[in-house]
C-alpha cells in the first residue's frame, strides 16, 4: 500500500508539470469589486469553473492552455495561461448584448440566431419614464409598434398596434404573455365613462419587468397560432441569479403632473356678443332669449381652470434578489399613486412580486412566479358624456359659477344651475364616487425535468385572475343622480363585481443535438390547454333618503340588477418547432400550431398555423472577409397566423330571455352561421441584421407584407330577415411596411454616448368586403352617415365627411362640394376626407454618461396622421345652439358681406354651416420630447460607510415639449379608446400630461 | 445514495404523471371546445313543447313593444307637436325637418316592425307542428301572431308606404325582398286581422295583451285610414258598445296612470324592463330628463286653450328650464320607471269616439244624437271643456282635427292624421319652412337599401 502511494508521489511532478493551479479575480468596470458567475473554461475542453461571489476563481489548467472567460453581457476573453498561476481579468462589457437570449414563445434562442422578426426591450429603456403600465413602455421604442395613449387619464386606455391593424371586429390588441400566461388586456370595467376606458395592463408594475420581446412576423409568432395575428408581446419578470450576493434596493420617485396644454375659449363678454349676433342673424331678438349685455356676462368663469389641477405622482419600490447554488429569489413590493389633472381623479397601485427558482434534484428544476397587485382607480366621466368633467368644463357657458355665495356647490334645483346640457363640471368631478377596485394575481409554476442532457420535459400551470369591483354613487346634486329623474331622481348607486380568469397548462418536450461540428438541430413539441372564465353581477338603485346614504342597501328602489356567467371558453392546441443550423451559416426554423377553439362550430373548430423561416449569415462565408462587419445576416419568413377573438356561440342560432309586461319569455338573439371561422393572416417578412465594429453599430431592416383574409364582421342583413346582421367572414385586408432600427455606441471613452433609433411605416388597406358594403363607424355626424368609414381601397381609420370649400364672402355661409351635382348638400355628397394612419412613426433615444453623470433624451414622433378635431363641431358650432362655450377660433367668423375668412357665419339653430366636413380635420403630426432624464451616482467613498453599494439621484420629465400644428389641446388622443375603425378623434378628450419628477435609487450591499 | 435514488424515482414518476396529465387534458378536449350555452336556447329547441308556447308569445310582445314609443316620435315629432332642444342628430333632423335616410329613429322603427314580423312568422310556421298544445292556447297565440304582424304592417304601411312583404323566416329569401305595393300590404293586413277574428280572448289578463276589442279597434283605425266610413263607425261602435271600457272621470288619470279603465291595448313596462324605449333612450329621458325634445310653442298654446280644457295636463312647466331656446315645457305623459305611467298606449276608448265622430261627420251625421258632435262632446265633457254647438260638416272636420291634438297629444297620431287627411301640405310649411312633401313618408332606411339588393332604386321619392 505504501509503495503504491510512493509510486503516485513519484508520478506527481510529471502531472504538475502539465497542470498548474490558476487563480485570480474577474472584475469589470461596473463591478470593480469582483464579477460573480463568470464562466472560466479551458479552451478545447469541457472543464471549467465559475467565479465566486467575490469574482474569485481557481482551477487546474495545462500550463500551455488557454482560459476562456465568458459571461452574459460581456466580451469573451481568451487568455493563455503561459505557466502563470495568478491571472486577474478585467472583462469588457459588450457594447450590445450579443449573447442576449430571446424568449420566443415556448423556447429561447440566442438573439444572433433568430430568423424571424423580434424586437427586444430591456427594463433600463423605460425604468425612469413615468408610466402606469407595461404597454406604455413600448411607446416609441420598437420599430413597427404604434402606441397611442387615448388621453391623459391615469391608468387609462392605450392602443398598441404591431404592424398595423389586422381586424375590424375581432380586436387588434396584441397578445400579451406574462411569464407564460396570456393576460387580460383592454378594459375590464363594465360601465362606460364616455369613451375613456380603464386598462388591465396598468395593473402590472413595469418595474418588475426584466424584458419585453415583441414578436412581429409569422415565424416568431408561430407558437401562438390562432391568437397571433396582432403580434405578441412576451414579458418576463425579474428573477434572482445564482450564487449572487443578496441585493436590496430602494427606489423613490415623486413628481408633479400638469396637462400639456389647455384650450383657448371665449370669455363671457366675447361669447355673449357672438350669441347675440347668432340670434340676430336668425331674425330673432337676443334680449327675448335672455342674452342681455351687462347681465348675462356679469360673470366669466374659466371652467378649465376650475376642474384642472396639478397632480402629484409618487412611487416607491423595495426589491431583494439573490440566490445560492440551488435557489434564487426575487422579491419586490411597490406602491404608486398618480393623481390625475382632473379633480378627484387618481390611480393607485400596490403590489408584490415573488419569484423563486429551486433545483429540486439534479435533474429537476422548478420555478414559480407570483404577482399580486391591487389598484384603486378613482375615475371621472369625460369625452362623449355631457356630464363629464373635462368635457363639461370646455363646453360649459362661462355665465355660470361652480359655487354659490356660501361656497356650496351649485346643483339641480338651484336657480344658478346651468342644467342640461352643461350641469356643473366641478360638482361632476367632486361629488360622484366612481371607484374601481381591482385585484390581479398572476401566478405560475413550471417544472423542467432533464430526461437526458439534451432532452427536457417541461410542464407549466399558470393563472391570471382579475377581480374587479366598481363602487359608484352619483349624488342628488349631480346630473345623473339629481337632474335626470328618469335615471337617478335622488341619488343613483351602482355596484358591479366581476371576475375574469385565464388559465393555461402546457407540456413541452424539447430536444437538441449537435450532429457534427457543422450540423446542429433543436426542437420541441408541445400541447396546451387554455381556458377563460368570466362571471359578473351588478345592481343599481335609486331614490336614496339623502346623500348621506350612498350604498344600495339604502336605496328606495333597486330597479336593475343581473348576474351573468360566460360559458368557459377554451383552446386546445398542439404545436411543434424545429431549428436547424448548418455551420453557423444557414439557419432554418419550421413551426406549426394547431388550435381548436370553442368559439367556432364543428365545421371549423380547428385551425392550422404553419410558418417557416430561414437565415443566411453571410459574414461567416469564406468569401466574405471584412474587419468592419462582424455580423451580417439575411433572413426571411413565411407563415400564417390567426385571430379568434369573437363572442362565443356565434355559430349557433340562439334565443335569449326577454321580458314583457311583468312576464318572461324568449326572443331571438343570434342567427346561426355554422361556417364562421378564424381570421387568417398570411405573413411574409424579409429582413437583414448588420453589426459593425464588434457591435458598436447594430442595425436591422425589415420589410413585410401581410394579408388578412376571412375578416370576422357582422355582415349587415336587411331587417326584413328579422336580424340586423350575421357574424361572418366577409373581408380581406393588407398591411405592408418597412421598419428600421439601429443602435450605435458613438463614443465609448470617459464619455459614453449611444443612440438608439427606430422608424417604421405601415400601409393598411381594406382589400375586399362582401357585398361591397361600406361600413360607417365612429360618431354620428351632422348631415353625413358617420365620422368614419370602412371601405375597399382605404385603410381602417378613414374619415368621412363633406368637402368644405370655404366661406362665401357675400353670405357668410359655408360652401361644400356638391359631389353629385344635384343642387343639394346631403350625405350623398360625403367623401373620404383623410385617415388617422400615420405615414411614419418612430423614436430616438440618446444616452450619455460621463463619470458619475448620466443623461437620456428620448424623442418620439408621428408624422402624416390626421386628427379629427370633433370638439370643434361643438366649440365652433356656427350657432347650431347657444348652450356651449366657443373657442377663440370663432372670433374669426364671418360678420358682414365682404369678410374673407374660413369660419362661416353664426346663425342660431342653423346646422347648414356646421355640417360634418373636413373643416374639422387637421394634421396630427407631432414630435414630442417624451422623456428627459438626468442622473448622478454618488461616489462610493461617500456612501460605503452606510453599507450602500450604489446610490443614484435623478430628475426625469415626461412629455416635456411637443411640436405640432394641431390646434386642439393635444394630437395624441383618441376618444373612442381602443376602436379599430375610428382612431384619432379628439372629442372633448383630456390632453396628455407632463410629469416632472425626482427620484432616488439605493442599492445596499 | 439510497436517498437520491428514491428522489430520482419519485421524479421520473412525476414525469410519468405529467404525461398522464397531458393525455387527460387531451381527452377532456371535448369539454373545453364544446361548452354548454348558458342562459341561451338554440333555434331547434325553442318551440318544441307546449310549455314553450307562452315563452315565445312573450318574446313576440317584447319585439312588438318598441314599435309603439317609436310611433310617438314618428307621429308627433315629424309633425308640429314637438321641437328639438338637445344634441342628438337623429332628433335634430326631425326637429329641423331635414330628415335623412340615415336617421336612427327611422331605422329603429323599421327594425322593430320586422323583428315583430320575424317572431310572428316563426310562430305561424312552427306552432302548428308542436304536439300537445291546448287548442285554446294554440288559437290565441296563432291569432296574436297574426294580429300583431298585421298591426306591424299597418304601422309600416302608414310610415313608409309599400314595404317588403315578409311572410316566412327564410333568411335567404327575406334578404333579397322587393317592396310590395300598398294594396298587397293592405290585403295582408286584412287577412291577418280576419285570421285573428274570434280567436283572441274577450278580456285578456290586462290591457298589456291584445284581446278581441283591440282587434276591433285596429279594424276601426284601418277603415278610418281607408276612408271606409261606415265600417270605421261600426267597429268603433263595437268597441264602445262592448261596455268593457269606460272613460276615466279625470283626464289627468290618463296622463298619470297605466292600465286605466279606458285602456284597450297598451304596451307594458314594469320597473324591471322600463324602456329602452325608442331603441336606446327612454321617452321619459327624452322628454323630461335630457329635454332632448320639448313641446312646440303652438302646441302649448293649443293645449292651453279653453277647448282643450283639462287636457292641458299632457304637458307641464318648470321655470328653471326656461333658458335660451327652451320654452320650459315638458311632455308629461311618460313617467320614470318607478312611476305608474310608463306604458305607451296603442288604443284607448277616447280614440274610438274620435274615429266614430270623424266617420259620422264624413257621412254627414254632424250634430244631434248619435252624431259626430255627440261623440266629441263626450270627450269635451270629460275634459271640462265647452261642448260643441251648431257647426257644419267642414267646421266639424276641422274641430275633430284639433280635438285629436288635444285628446291624443303625444300618443303618436298627429303626423298620420295630417297625411291621411291631406292637410300636411297646408299645415306643415307654416310650422317649418324646411317642410317638403317628401316628409309625408319616412324614407326607407339607408342600411336596408344597402343590404337588400331588391330595394336598390326604390327609395321613397324626395330622399
Amino acid at each position: 500500500m505504501q509503495k503504491f502511494l510512493l509510486f503516485l508521489l513519484l508520478l506527481l511532478p510529471v502531472v504538475t508539470y502539465c497542470q498548474v493551479t490558476v487563480s485570480g479575480k474577474v472584475t469589470s468596470t461596473s463591478d470593480p469589486n469582483g464579477l460573480p458567475g463568470v464562466n472560466v473554461t479551458i479552451k478545447g475542453t469541457t472543464q471549467g469553473t465559475i467565479s465566486d461571489v467575490n469574482g474569485r476563481y481557481s482551477l487546474n489548467a495545462p500550463g500551455d492552455g488557454v482560459l476562456v472567460f465568458s459571461f452574459v453581457g460581456y466580451k469573451t476573453q481568451e487568455i493563455p495561461v503561459a505557466g502563470k498561476t495568478l491571472l486577474d481579468v478585467l472583462l469588457e462589457e459588450n457594447a450590445q448584448e450579443l449573447s442576449e437570449v430571446i424568449v420566443t414563445g415556448y423556447s429561447s434562442v440566442a438573439k444572433r440566431d433568430i430568423t424571424g422578426s423580434v424586437s427586444s426591450i430591456k427594463a433600463d429603456k423605460f425604468k425612469e419614464i413615468s408610466i402606469n403600465g407595461v404597454d406604455q413602455a413600448l411607446q416609441g421604442q420598437v420599430a413597427g409598434v404604434q402606441v397611442t395613449q387615448s388621453s391623459g387619464t391615469p391608468g387609462g386606455g392605450i392602443a398598441v398596434r404591431i404592424r398595423g391593424s389586422t381586424s375590424i371586429s375581432a380586436g387588434n390588441r396584441p397578445l400579451f404573455i406574462v411569464d407564460g400566461i396570456p393576460v387580460e388586456t383592454g378594459s375590464l370595467s363594465a360601465r362606460g365613462f364616455g369613451g375613456q376606458n380603464d386598462n388591465a395592463l396598468a395593473m402590472i408594475n413595469p418595474n418588475d419587468i426584466e424584458s419585453m420581446q415583441v414578436l412581429k412576423d409569422a415565424s416568431a409568432k408561430a407558437m401562438y397560432g390562432s391568437r397571433a395575428s396582432n403580434g405578441v408581446v412576451v414579458i418576463t419578470t425579474k428573477r434572482g441569479s445564482k450564487n449572487a450576493n443578496t441585493k436590496i434596493s430602494f427606489d423613490v420617485q415623486r413628481g408633479v403632473i400638469d396637462p400639456v396644454n389647455t384650450l383657448k375659449l371665449l370669455s363671457s363678454t366675447q361669447l355673449l356678443e357672438l350669441q347675440r349676433e347668432a340670434v340676430t342673424n336668425a331674425g330673432e331678438n337676443p334680449d327675448a332669449l335672455g342674452l342681455i349685455r351687462g347681465i348675462t356676462d356679469g360673470i366669466s368663469t374659466d371652467w378649465q381652470d376650475e376642474v384642472l389641477r396639478r397632480g402629484i405622482m409618487q412611487q416607491y419600490q423595495v426589491t431583494a434578489s439573490g440566490g445560492d447554488n440551488n435557489t434564487t429569489f426575487y422579491l419586490s413590493a411597490n406602491y404608486r399613486n398618480e393623481e390625475g389633472v382632473q379633480l378627484n381623479n387618481s390611480f393607485e397601485r400596490m403590489g408584490v412580486t415573488m419569484n423563486f427558482d429551486q433545483q429540486l434534484a439534479r435533474k429537476l428544476n422548478i420555478s414559480t412566479n407570483l404577482t399580486i397587485s391591487r389598484t384603486l382607480n378613482k375615475r371621472v366621466k369625460g369625452d362623449n358624456f355631457l356630464d363629464g368633467v373635462y368635457s363639461g368644463a370646455i363646453k360649459s357657458l362661462p355665465y355660470y359659477v361652480p359655487y354659490d355665495e356660501n361656497g356650496r356647490l351649485i346643483g339641480p334645483g338651484s336657480g344658478m344651475y346651468a342644467g342640461f346640457p352643461n350641469f356643473n363640471p366641478v360638482a361632476q368631478a367632486l361629488l360622484p364616487r366612481f371607484e374601481t377596485l381591482s385585484l390581479k394575481m398572476i401566478g405560475g409554476i413550471n417544472a423542467t425535468y432533464e430526461i437526458k442532457p439534451n432532452l427536457r420535459l417541461k410542464g407549466q400551470v399558470s393563472v391570471d385572475y382579475n377581480d374587479i369591483t366598481e363602487d359608484q354613487y352619483e349624488s342628488s346634486q349631480t346630473a345623473i343622480g339629481g337632474f335626470l329623474p328618469s335615471v337617478g331622481g335622488r341619488g343613483y348607486g351602482v355596484y358591479i363585481a366581476q371576475a375574469a380568469t385565464n388559465m393555461v397548462s402546457n407540456l413541452t418536450l424539447s430536444y437538441n443535438k449537435k450532429i457534427s461540428d457543422q450540423h446542429s438541430f433543436s426542437g420541441f413539441v408541445g400541447t396546451e390547454v387554455f381556458r377563460t372564465f368570466y362571471n359578473g353581477a351588478d345592481v343599481q338603485g335609486r331614490l336614496f333618503p339623502s346623500d348621506d346614504f350612498t350604498y344600495i342597501a339604502s336605496a328606495g328602489i333597486v330597479d336593475a340588477g343581473s348576474s351573468t356567467k360566460t360559458p368557459p371558453g377554451g383552446l386546445f392546441s398542439v404545436f411543434a418547432e424545429g431549428r436547424y443550423d448548418y455551420d453557423d451559416r444557414f439557419l432554418v426554423t419550421v413551426g406549426m400550431r394547431t388550435d381548436g377553439s370553442s368559439n367556432f362550430g364543428p365545421n371549423h373548430r380547428f385551425g392550422y398555423f404553419p410558418a417557416i423561416s430561414a437565415g443566411w449569415r453571410i459574414s461567416n462565408e469564406n468569401f466574405f472577409k471584412s474587419g468592419i462587419v462582424t455580423d451580417l445576416k439575411l433572413r426571411g419568413s413565411f407563415g400564417y397566423t390567426g385571430n379568434e377573438r369573437i363572442a362565443a356561440f356565434q355559430f349557433l342560432g340562439t334565443w335569449s330571455a326577454a321580458t314583457y309586461n311583468g312576464n318572461s319569455g324568449v326572443s331571438p338573439n343570434n342567427t346561426a352561421n355554422p361556417n364562421i371561422k378564424w381570421e387568417s393572416t398570411r405573413e411574409i417578412n424579409v429582413g437583414t441584421d448588420l453589426e459593425l465594429w464588434q457591435g458598436r453599430l447594430q442595425t436591422s431592416l425589415d420589410v413585410y407584407h401581410n394579408k388578412t383574409s376571412d375578416l370576422l364582421l357582422t355582415r349587415p342583413y336587411p331587417f326584413t330577415t328579422g336580424f340586423g346582421g350575421i357574424p361572418d367572414n366577409i373581408g380581406d385586408m393588407e398591411n405592408k411596411g418597412i421598419e428600421w432600427s439601429a443602435t450605435s455606441v458613438n463614443i465609448d471613452k470617459v464619455v459614453r454616448w449611444s443612440t438608439t433609433v427606430n422608424l417604421s411605416k405601415n400601409l393598411n388597406k381594406v382589400l375586399y368586403l362582401a357585398d361591397s358594403i361600406p361600413l360607417y363607424r365612429g360618431y354620428t355626424a351632422e348631415g353625413v352617415d358617420a365620422t368614419n368609414t370602412v371601405r375597399v381601397g382605404h385603410p381602417l381609420g378613414t374619415f368621412w365627411g363633406l368637402n368644405f370649400l370655404g366661406v362665401n364672402p357675400a353670405t357668410g355661409n359655408a360652401i361644400y362640394e356638391d359631389v353629385n351635382g344635384d343642387g343639394l348638400i346631403n350625405n350623398s355628397d360625403a367623401m373620404v376626407i383623410g385617415n388617422a394612419q400615420p405615414k411614419l412613426i418612430g423614436g430616438i433615444t440618446n444616452t450619455i454618461s460621463y463619470k458619475r453623470f448620466d443623461a437620456s433624451v428620448f424623442f418620439q414622433f408621428s408624422y402624416g396622421n390626421k386628427v379629427l378635431n370633433f370638439t370643434k363641431a361643438t366649440l365652433v358650432n356656427m350657432g347650431a345652439d347657444i348652450e356651449n362655450n366657443q373657442s377663440e377660433e370663432a372670433l374669426r367668423r364671418w360678420r358682414k358681406p365682404g369678410d374673407i375668412t374660413d369660419v362661416p357665419k353664426y346663425e342660431l339653430n342653423s346646422t347648414l354651416n356646421n355640417l360634418h366636413s373636413n373643416r374639422l380635420l387637421e394634421d396630427g403630426s407631432y414630435l414630442r420630447l417624451k422623456n428627459l432624464s438626468i442622473g448622478y451616482s454618488l461616489p462610493p467613498k461617500l456612501i460605503q460607510k452606510w453599507m450602500i453599494d450604489q446610490a443614484r439621484v435623478y430628475m426625469t420629465a415626461t412629455n416635456l415639449w411637443t411640436f405640432t400644428k394641431y390646434t386642439g389641446s393635444d394630437p395624441e388622443v383618441s376618444t373612442l379608446d381602443g376602436s379599430t375603425t375610428a382612431q384619432g378623434i379628439d372629442f372633448f378628450t383630456l390632453p396628455q400630461v407632463r410629469t416632472i419628477s425626482v427620484g432616488l435609487n439605493i442599492t445596499l450591499r | 445514495m439510497n436517498c437520491l435514488q428514491t428522489k430520482l424515482n419519485s421524479v421520473s414518476r412525476k414525469g410519468r404523471w405529467m404525461v398522464l396529465l397531458a393525455i387527460c387534458l387531451a381527452m377532456s378536449c371535448n369539454n373545453i371546445l364544446e361548452p354548454e350555452p348558458i342562459d341561451l336556447l338554440t333555434d331547434d329547441i325553442v318551440l318544441n313543447e307546449p310549455s314553450d308556447v307562452p315563452l315565445v308569445e312573450i318574446g313576440l310582445y317584447s319585439a312588438f313593444r318598441p314599435i309603439i314609443p317609436s310611433l310617438v316620435i314618428a307621429g308627433d315629432f315629424t309633425a308640429d307637436m314637438l321641437v328639438h332642444n338637445g344634441t342628438f342628430s337623429q332628433y335634430r333632423e326631425l326637429g329641423t325637418k331635414q330628415i335623412t335616410s340615415a336617421n336612427a329613429s327611422v331605422t329603429a322603427l323599421w327594425g322593430s316592425v320586422y323583428n315583430t314580423i320575424y317572431i310572428a312568422n316563426f310562430i305561424i310556421e312552427r306552432l302548428p307542428e308542436v304536439a300537445g298544445v291546448r287548442s285554446t292556447d294554440r288559437d290565441r297565440v296563432m291569432a296574436t301572431a297574426h294580429f300583431l304582424r298585421g298591426y306591424a304592417y299597418f304601422v309600416a304601411l302608414q310610415t313608409y308606404g309599400g314595404v317588403p312583404k315578409v311572410t316566412s323566416t327564410d333568411i335567404e329569401v327575406n334578404r333579397n325582398m322587393p317592396r310590395a305595393s300598398a294594396a298587397e300590404i293592405l290585403e295582408l293586413i286584412q287577412d291577418d286581422f280576419n285570421f285573428a277574428n274570434g280567436k283572441l280572448p274577450a278580456t285578456p289578463v290586462n290591457a298589456g295583451f291584445a284581446g278581441a276589442q283591440a282587434l276591433n279597434a285596429a279594424w276601426a283605425k284601418l277603415f278610418l285610414y281607408q276612408e271606409s266610413w261606415p265600417q270605421a263607425e261600426a267597429f268603433a261602435t263595437a268597441v264602445i258598445a262592448s261596455d268593457i271600457y269606460q272613460l276615466e272621470a279625470s283626464y289627468a288619470t290618463i296622463v298619470n296612470t297605466d292600465f286605466t279603465r279606458e285602456a284597450i291595448f297598451e304596451v307594458g313596462y314594469t320597473l324591471a324592463d322600463d324602456p329602452g324605449t325608442n331603441a336606446t333612450i327612454g321617452l321619459n329621458n327624452l322628454f323630461v330628463g335630457r329635454r332632448e325634445i320639448i313641446p312646440s310653442n303652438q302646441t302649448v298654446l293649443a293645449l292651453a286653450s279653453v277647448e282643450s280644457g283639462d287636457r292641458f295636463a299632457s304637458i307641464s312647466f318648470n321655470p328653471n328650464n326656461l333658458v335660451g331656446n327652451d320654452n320650459g315645457w315638458s311632455v308629461a305623459k311618460y313617467g320614470t320607471a318607478d312611476a305608474n305611467n310608463n306604458n305607451v298606449t296603442v288604443f284607448r276608448l277616447a280614440e274610438m269616439y274620435l274615429i266614430r265622430a270623424e266617420a259620422r261627420a264624413r257621412q254627414g251625421n254632424v250634430t244631434g244624437t248619435n252624431s259626430a258632435a255627440a261623440d266629441i262632446n263626450v270627450l269635451r265633457t270629460r275634459a271640462n271643456a265647452p261642448t260643441v254647438g251648431s257647426v257644419n260638416q267642414t267646421q266639424m272636420l276641422t274641430l275633430i282635427e284639433n280635438e285629436r291634438v288635444y285628446e291624443l297629444a303625444y300618443e303618436g297620431s298627429r303626423w298620420y292624421d295630417l297625411v291621411r287627411t291631406n292637410r300636411a301640405a297646408t299645415v306643415m310649411p307654416a310650422f317649418n319652412s324646411n317642410w317638403r312633401s317628401a316628409y309625408e313618408r319616412w324614407p326607407i332606411p339607408q342600411r336596408e337599401i344597402q343590404s337588400n339588393p331588391a330595394l336598390v332604386g326604390n327609395q321613397n321619392p324626395g330622399y
